[in-house]
Order: C-alpha cells, then sequence, then structure tokens
C-alpha cells in the first residue's frame, strides 16, 4: 500500500486536494492544467460572458484531430483510389461512417464556432488594450481555419469536392500580378488533378494543423498574460475607463520605476519592476471575487469539452457524411457551388470576379486585423461604443445574407430561386 | 579585434545570413514548383475529318473542347472552360450559344460574353491537319474567332 502511495505521490507531488495549497499545487505542478492560473475571477467564468465559445471550438479541433487520424489509416490521396477509400469507409470499415460524419461535422461546426467566438470577443469589446496582438493571432487562426476546412473539403474526390475547389482555386488566381502563379503552386499543375490532390492532402493532415497548433498555444498563453479573460461588461463601472499598464512600456498613469542597481547585487524582475502589472487593475473587492481554478474553471470547461462531444456523436449518428458520384472533369453539375463558407464570396464573384473574389475579402482581412488599432476608444461599455457595434452588426449581418443568398437561393445557372420553388435541373 | 574590424565582419556576416537564408527560401519555392507536369497533353489529334459531324458541335468531355464542322467555312475548335471560373460550359443547339451552370455566363456563337460575370470570350484553338491526315488540336495556340480549317 505504502509503494502504490509513494508512486502516486511521486507522479502527482501536491498536498491533498482538500486545502487551498493542494488546489492551487495542482495547476501549479502540471504543465498542462497551467492554462490557468492557480485563481481566477469567478464572474469571468460565467456563461453568458464567453459562451465558452473559444473552448468549443478548441475542443472541435481536438475531435478533427482524433477522428481525422482514425481516418487516415484508411486514405490514400490519389484519384480515383480517394474516392474508393470513402467508398470503403462508408459500406465496409467497422464505424467508417460515423468517424468520417463525426469529423465532416465538426469541421463546419469549428468554422461556426470559430466565427462567434470572434463575434463574442467584439462584442464585450475584449480586443482592446492589451489584448490587441491576441485579435490578431485570433484573425489568423480565423484564416487557418476556413483554409483547414477548404484543403479538407477537395479529400474525398466527389464531384462535390472537385468542382468546389475548381471554383474555389480559380477566384485566387484574379489576383493580380501573382494570383495565376500562386494557383498553379497551391494545385501543382494547371488543373485540379493528383498533384492537386496530393498538394491538399499534405496541407490538411500536416501544415495547417501544425500551424493551428502552435498558434494556438500562443493564444492561450496570451490569454494569460493578458490578464486573463476581460471582465464581463456588466462588471465595468461606469465612467471610469479601466487603466492599464504595460510592462517595458510605461503610461503616463503609472510610470515605471526601477531601483537604483548596485554593483554587487543582481536583481529578479521581481525587485526591479515596481510599475502596475500588465493586466487590467481590480480593486479589493473585485479580488475577492476569484476562485480556485479547480474545479471552478476546470469543472466548467470540462462540461464544454462533454457538451461539444456528445452534441457531435450525436449529429453524426443521425446524419451522415455527404459523397456524391466520382469527381468527373467533363460534367459540371449544376449549379456548381463552393463550399457554403464561401458562397457569400461566390455570390459576390457572380458580380464581378476580381472585386468580388479578391478586393472584397482582402479588405475584409484587413479590416479586420486592423480593428484593435483602429478602434481608439478605450471604453469596453456598450453604450459607449454604438458606432462600433452597429459597424460590426452590419458586417456580420452582409456576411449572413450573402451565405443564405449563395446556399438557397441560387439553382441551375446561379438563377436566383427560391428554395421552396422546385426546379428540374439539367435542362442541356 | 577593434571596434572596425567588429563591425565590418559583423555586417559581411549579417550580409552573408540574409543572402543564405534568401536563398534558400528561394530554393525551397522552387521545389514547390513541378518541373515535370503529369497531365494530359496541350497538344493532341482528335480523329479524322470524316468522324465529324456537319451542323452541332462535337464535344470531347476530356478535353473540354467543342469541334465545329461547317459545310463552306470548315473545321473551328472552342474551349468548354468558362473564363469565368473554370466550369465546363454547354452548347445549347437551339439558341445556338453556350452557357456555363455555374454563375450563368452566356456566350454568343463566336464566343463572345453576351451575359454574366465571365471577364472574357471563350477561347479558339489552332486546329491543324497532321501527315497522316488528323485533326490536331494545341490548346497552347489561342486563335481569333474566325479561325478555320478548310479540308
Ligand atoms: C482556432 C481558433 C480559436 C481558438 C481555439 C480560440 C480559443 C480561445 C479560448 C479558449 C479563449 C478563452 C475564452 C473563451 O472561451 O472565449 C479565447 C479568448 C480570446 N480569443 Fe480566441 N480562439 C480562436 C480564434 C479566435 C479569433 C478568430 C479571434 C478574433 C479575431 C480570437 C480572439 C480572442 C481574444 C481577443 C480572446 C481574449 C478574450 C477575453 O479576454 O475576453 N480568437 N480564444
Ligand atoms: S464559371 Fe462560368 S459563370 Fe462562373
Amino acid at each position: 500500500m505504502n509503494l502504490i502511495r509513494e508512486i502516486w505521490q511521486s507522479i502527482v507531488r501536491r498536498d491533498p486536494l482538500s486545502t487551498d495549497k493542494g488546489k492551487s499545487e495542482l495547476v501549479f505542478f502540471n504543465v498542462w492544467l497551467h492554462v490557468h492560473p492557480a485563481k481566477v475571477k469567478k464572474e469571468n467564468l460565467r456563461f453568458k460572458h464567453t459562451f465558452y465559445l473559444g473552448f468549443i471550438t478548441f475542443f472541435l479541433f481536438v475531435i478533427l484531430l482524433t477522428t481525422g487520424i482514425a481516418l487516415m489509416c484508411y486514405y490514400r490521396p490519389f484519384p480515383p483510389q480517394a474516392y474508393q477509400d470513402m467508398k470503403d469507409l462508408q459500406f465496409v470499415v467497422f464505424m467508417g461512417p460515423f468517424l468520417r460524419a463525426m469529423h465532416r461535422w465538426a469541421a463546419h461546426g469549428m468554422v461556426i464556432c470559430v466565427f462567434l467566438h470572434m463575434c463574442r470577443v467584439f462584442y464585450t469589446g475584449s480586443y482592446k488594450k492589451p489584448r490587441q496582438f491576441n485579435w490578431v493571432i485570433g484573425v489568423f487562426l480565423l484564416l487557418l481555419t476556413l483554409s483547414l476546412s477548404f484543403t479538407g473539403y477537395l479529400l474525398p474526390w466527389d464531384q462535390l469536392a472537385y468542382w468546389a475547389i475548381t471554383v474555389g482555386t480559380n477566384i485566387g488566381s484574379y489576383a493580380p500580378i501573382v494570383g495565376g502563379q500562386l494557383r498553379e503552386l497551391l494545385l501543382g499543375g494547371h488543373s485540379v488533378g493528383e498533384a492537386a490532390l496530393l498538394r491538399f492532402y499534405v496541407l490538411h493532415v500536416a501544415v495547417l494543423p501544425t500551424l493551428i497548433i502552435l498558434l494556438t498555444i500562443v493564444h492561450f498563453w496570451r490569454v494569460r498574460k493578458d490578464g486573463g479573460l476581460s471582465r464581463p461588461v456588466w462588471k465595468l463601472k461606469p465612467n471610469k475607463t479601466e487603466t492599464l499598464v504595460t510592462i517595458g512600456a510605461p503610461l503616463e498613469i503609472a510610470p515605471l520605476k526601477t531601483g537604483p542597481a548596485s554593483k554587487d547585487k543582481t536583481y529578479g524582475l521581481m525587485e526591479v519592476v515596481t510599475g502596475k502589472p500588465i493586466f487590467e487593475t481590480v480593486t479589493p473587492e473585485e479580488e475577492e471575487d476569484a476562485v480556485f481554478s479547480y474545479p471552478y474553471a476546470f469543472f466548467r470547461e470540462a462540461i464544454a469539452l462533454m457538451v461539444t462531444v456528445t452534441g457531435i456523436m450525436a449529429i453524426s449518428l443521425f446524419f451522415h457524411a455527404p459523397l456524391e458520384e466520382l469527381a468527373n472533369p467533363a460534367k459540371t453539375p449544376n449549379p456548381a457551388k463552393a463550399p457554403w463558407y464561401f458562397l457569400g464570396l461566390q455570390e459576390l464573384v457572380s458580380h464581378s470576379a476580381l472585386l468580388g473574389g479578391v478586393v472584397a475579402p482582402a479588405l475584409m482581412v484587413i479590416a479586420l486585423l486592423a480593428i484593435p488599432y483602429f478602434d481608439r476608444n478605450p471604453s469596453r461599455r456598450p453604450s459607449d461604443r454604438k458606432w462600433a457595434l452597429w459597424l460590426f452588426s452590419i458586417f456580420v449581418v452582409a456576411n449572413l445574407v450573402l451565405i443564405v443568398v449563395g446556399t438557397f437561393f441560387r439553382g441551375p445557372g446561379w438563377a436566383l430561386i427560391p428554395p421552396w420553388v422546385h426546379v428540374v435541373a439539367g435542362a442541356e | 579585434m577593434n571596434r572596425r574590424a567588429f563591425l565590418n565582419w559583423g555586417t559581411a556576416g549579417l550580409v552573408a545570413l540574409c543572402a543564405g537564408v534568401g536563398v534558400s527560401l528561394g530554393a525551397v519555392l522552387r521545389f514547390l514548383v513541378p518541373s515535370v507536369f503529369y497531365e494530359p497533353p496541350q497538344s493532341l489529334k482528335i480523329g479524322n475529318p470524316a468522324d465529324f459531324p456537319f451542323g452541332a458541335p462535337t464535344f470531347l468531355a476530356d478535353e473540354k473542347i467543342f469541334v465545329f464542322r461547317d459545310r463552306d467555312k470548315g473545321f473551328a475548335v472552342a474551349s468548354a472552360v468558362c473564363t469565368h471560373l473554370g466550369c465546363t460550359v454547354g452548347y445549347l443547339q437551339s439558341d445556338q450559344r453556350f452557357h456555363c451552370p455555374c454563375h450563368g455566363s452566356v456566350f454568343g456563337a463566336n464566343g463572345a460574353v453576351q451575359h454574366g460575370p465571365a471577364p472574357r470570350a471563350l477561347n479558339w484553338f489552332e486546329v491543324t491537319l497532321t501527315r497522316d491526315g488528323q485533326l490536331r488540336v494545341d490548346k497552347d495556340k489561342v486563335v481569333p474567332s474566325n479561325y478555320r480549317l478548310m479540308v
């Protein structure tokens, strides 16, 4: 018995969890749980502040990694075997359809949740000082998520995949000067073929996941280093904007003081820097709001994880991932549509390829990246930022409308047809 | 080492480092550009002139081309790849126009854009007769829409 206790102690090395010290040490001594400090502010954990969307996005990504690795065991990235393997997964492999469906629905879910997460961060003003750069990292995560989904779209090598990627990559070739070359580099050829499938596969299973993992680490680290989550808007004091201080970049409010350096003593960072820390200053009564990360934060996140996993599993039980006919370069389905999250783009492109396919998305990304630096209003209270909220809402609604029109209101020949009207396709 | 020598060597080292990194990046980029394309040839024989009927064009699916044969004007070959985003267009004999299924571009009988977002007319390809009397289409050679091969 003693030996077992000794082994356990050698692993966890902390006091019992019944003590406050043990609760802190659980976090301190564990590299994975280090995402949180020992204590967090209780109010920040409220569902209605974050809706746990960042976590749900992350958990969906974890589902994608695990189901994706499972699928890789049966998938060969060359035409036409790729399609054959999909058929195998669909009809031969034990639990194949279920795993495929989980992977597919988690991918769609991640695109949706990353977007909603961005909206939450915007509406709570959480991109403001000192979190500007974490927003920028977030925008790159958004772009990477879209790329991950887009590259995965080609892999089944069916009609849907083939034409969505043909149309999608041709949009890129409208970029001035480099567009054509960029497309050729991505496809490894002049049209979507063997080389393109292999390249998309490499991007999808190696390059993009690695980049997302790396950036996610930085993203989480920054959340902590920016002082934890932003305060919920309902906790903000009226008329008093938060005072923020950045170590190394002192503001007028709190000049950085350094002690006189003595020749025979080395100073640790803690002794030298006497300015206030980087995060939002809190009053004493707010300080009392703090609770131990274990169990308060971890427990809630575990619930978010379980809800996400069960949700995806439940959906996958009832809805299978689609698989159409084998890709046929000679026959374009009518209408041929890009993946749904690019249908807004395709809608714009159907009016002007250059303006809609290159200029508009480029401006959109630049605008997103610039938001935290362009918005000079220090207040996070909704009543102080009516303009910002309106502008962002217009951006969100415009995107949604375009996607809905592209998805449901475009019939054969890209004609404007409401979804409740039935048309017989293939008039030719 | 004196200050001047240090700076000189330092600058030289930095320049060398940048050059090295630059060359490596260039090499990686070049690595990603295939030196050989294992793709269908751009120039291909499509058969004997007698194989093609007069009137309605023949659609060759794998090559994505339409072969037109006119009694007194001869042969012409049009690309079936829409100039908008690369979908395969169809030819409607009833209105003698090309229709794109993707975003509704319509091209006239001579390939010119009549409707929709396509920025350019459909391509017409050079068609020649080989020594053994077959038709050869060269997709790298774009010709004016009034180009004809008399056989
Ligand atoms: C793969 C994609 C992403 C993942 C996994 C992710 C994950 C997270 C998580 C777990 C949090 C903690 C709080 C929460 O759950 O809301 C967070 C906070 C944050 N995220 Fe993301 N995120 C992603 C993309 C984005 C995007 C697209 C943006 C914005 C453009 C963004 C900006 C931020 C900011 C500024 C915070 C701090 C918010 C605060 O302090 O209240 N993130 N993210
Ligand atoms: S691809 Fe033909 S109209 Fe868009």
